[in-house]
């Protein structure tokens, strides 16, 4: 761990009686990268996000933000680190103003004029109560008083879920300019291309575990995708069996479907031969994208 | 009225606290208002005392002097009526301060800030007994007033010193409630086991001194220590009043030790 570590678990663990939340999650984020925690519903990503806000306590290892352990400095941690919880829950008797202005005094103090800016640029009414706010518009408020400190750490859990693709855009902005300004995020999420729309590293949890933790690059490379291209006349599957890359080739008279993993260069390369009606990707799901990354593991191992 | 979790709990509370505001008027009033009509009516002194010692003991305090001001607002007010609502209002606000927070899930959010847990669990208290103080002043001033009105002759500091006694004992069973709240974050449980408590000591405090074997234990009721030494007619009994700030100093104690360490529900 040096100086550039903002986030240093080691062994965290934790278990709700006998049931497990999370084991042994081992990882360092750096200063000024956007993190991915990405797992399946009930992996245990909401667990290490709670635990890391000291809002629950682990069973064994430690935890340091900042370089401040998470539990005796918890209180110098939260200064500096922005919070969306995944369950978020918000005052329904106040307006969203009134909530950001109550937050804002809790947390020592803010500048109104950015919970503006970043009200108007998420598309946000903050004088509706917010019992009259639909899960989206209550989603854009929790992300404003996350960010609305300019800390230098947000911890978002699932931060898109309910937003319209136009308010994800918005936030994915919002993510690069505060990595830009050489701020960390860590965001959680159970969407794979969300993550490699925004990440620079990944670490992908499976029941309480941590599977991996790869550059987004790697896991690109090693992304499959199940393809399926309509071509305008009959062709033949030979052509594309000995494609590197492309596995379960099945033509069915004009429609060919195929898995390729990493790139697709050579495959729409060789498709082009003929000519395309259509292409139809289907992004994997999480647990494919585990399947391999156990295949190999396997295939490595022999 | 949202600079801090104090001032915010209050705001939460307003429409609570204006029904109560009205409802301790006019309990206070109405009260009042039919003295001239016992006094007038010694009957009633008779009447009351044909009652079975039980009765009287359970619900009046076994006071024998029902016509004289302080006899009347003792045993008609003082020893189950008022006691009992500003019980109900402190249970369900110690109750709801930090467990019912917790329920609506918005304890995440306002732990996530830089605020130690401690703070917030004092803060919810400072709100309780400020609300408490403000209905029992309420009430004082009805009293005070109305009392005036028809010429009861109240002796100020000592229907102070009673309500004074009230609000100690409302601050210490919403103490209790809030330690309960803390430490496991379910309301209804909070509410339950404070009720409870109540019953248990409002019953042991009235029955110990009709039964021989009880009679000992009646010190251990909150109650004995509000109203044993008779505040309306004796003044502020300081001994007794301390035993109930002193139980709850440890009510929360325990609230801050509980939810220190305690993992918050999703």
């Amino acid at each position: 761990m040096n100086n550039d570590t903002v986030i240093h678990t080691s062994g965290l663990t934790k278990y709700y009686g006998k049931q497990r939340g999370m084991v042994d999650i081992s990882l360092d984020v750096r200063r000024g990268e956007v993190f991915g925690y990405l797992g399946p519903n009930g992996a245990g990503k909401t667990t290490t996000i709670r635990t890391l806000l000291n809002l629950i306590r682990p069973t064994r290892g430690i935890a340091t933000i900042f370089g401040m352990d998470i539990q005796r400095k918890g209180l110098e941690v939260r200064r500096h680190t922005g919070y969306l919880p995944g369950e978020l829950k918000l005052y329904d008797n106040l307006t969203g103003a009134e909530m950001l202005r109550y937050l804002g005094h809790l947390s020592g103090g803010v500048d109104w004029a950015h919970v503006e800016a970043l009200a108007s640029r998420l598309d946000c009414d903050l004088l509706l109560p917010i019992r009259s706010l639909s899960h989206g518009n209550r989603q854009k408020i929790g992300l404003i008083q996350a960010f609305m400190n300019t800390p230098d750490l947000l911890i978002l859990d699932e931060p898109t879920i309910g937003l319209d693709p136009l308010m994800q855009q918005e936030f994915y902005r919002l993510v690069s300019e505060t990595k830009a300004q050489g701020r960390t995020v860590f965001l959680s999420s159970h969407i794979m291309p969300e993550v490699e729309r925004v990440c620079d590293r990944v670490a992908i949890i499976r029941e309480g575990r941590l599977v991996t933790v790869e550059d987004i690059d790697n896991l690109k490379a090693r992304a499959i995708r199940r393809l399926e291209i309509h071509f305008a006349g009959p062709v033949s599957q030979e052509e594309f069996t000995e494609i590197s890359g492309v596995k379960d080739v099945r033509v069915h008279d004009s429609v060919l479907t195929c898995t390729v993993v990493g790139e697709l260069d050579a495959l729409v390369k060789a498709a082009s031969q003929a000519r395309v009606v259509n292409i139809i990707s289907h992004e994997p799901s999480l647990e494919e994208i585990f399947l391999d990354y156990y295949n190999e593991e396997e295939s490595v191992a022999e | 009225m949202l600079s801090s979790i104090f001032l915010k709990t209050l705001r939460d509370r307003r429409r609570s606290l204006l029904f109560w505001g009205i409802c301790f008027v006019l309990l206070a009033v109405m009260v009042v208002s039919l003295y001239p009509l016992i006094e007038s009516y010694s009957a009633i002194q008779d009447y009351m005392e044909l009652l079975p010692e039980e009765v009287m003991a359970l619900f009046t305090g076994g006071i024998d002097d029902f016509t004289s001001p302080e006899g009347y607002l003792h045993s008609e007010l003082f020893f189950l009526v008022f006691p009992l609502l500003i019980l109900v209002f402190a249970i369900n606000f110690g109750s709801s301060a930090v467990a019912g927070e917790e329920e609506q899930g918005t304890l995440d959010l306002l732990l996530s800030n830089p605020i130690p847990r401690w703070r917030l669990v004092l803060e919810k208290f400072t709100a309780l007994v400020f609300s408490i103080m403000l209905l029992t002043l309420l009430f004082w001033g009805a009293l005070a007033i109305s009392g005036h009105a028809v010429d009861m002759g109240l002796n100020l500091s000592r229907l102070g010193a009673i309500c004074f006694s009230a609000a100690l004992l409302g601050v210490t069973f919403g103490a209790a409630a809030l330690a309960v709240g803390c430490a496991r974050g379910r309301r209804g449980l909070s509410m339950s086991a404070a009720g409870a408590l109540v019953g248990y000591s409002y019953l042991l405090n009235a029955m110990a001194p009709l039964i021989d074997w009880l009679e000992p234990f009646q010190v251990l009721s909150p109650f004995y220590y509000y109203i044993g030494a008779v505040p309306l007619i004796n003044g502020l009994n300081g001994t007794h009043a301390a035993v109930l700030a002193g139980l709850t100093a440890v009510f929360l104690a325990a609230a801050i030790a509980t939810f220190w360490k305690r993992d918050l529900a999703v």
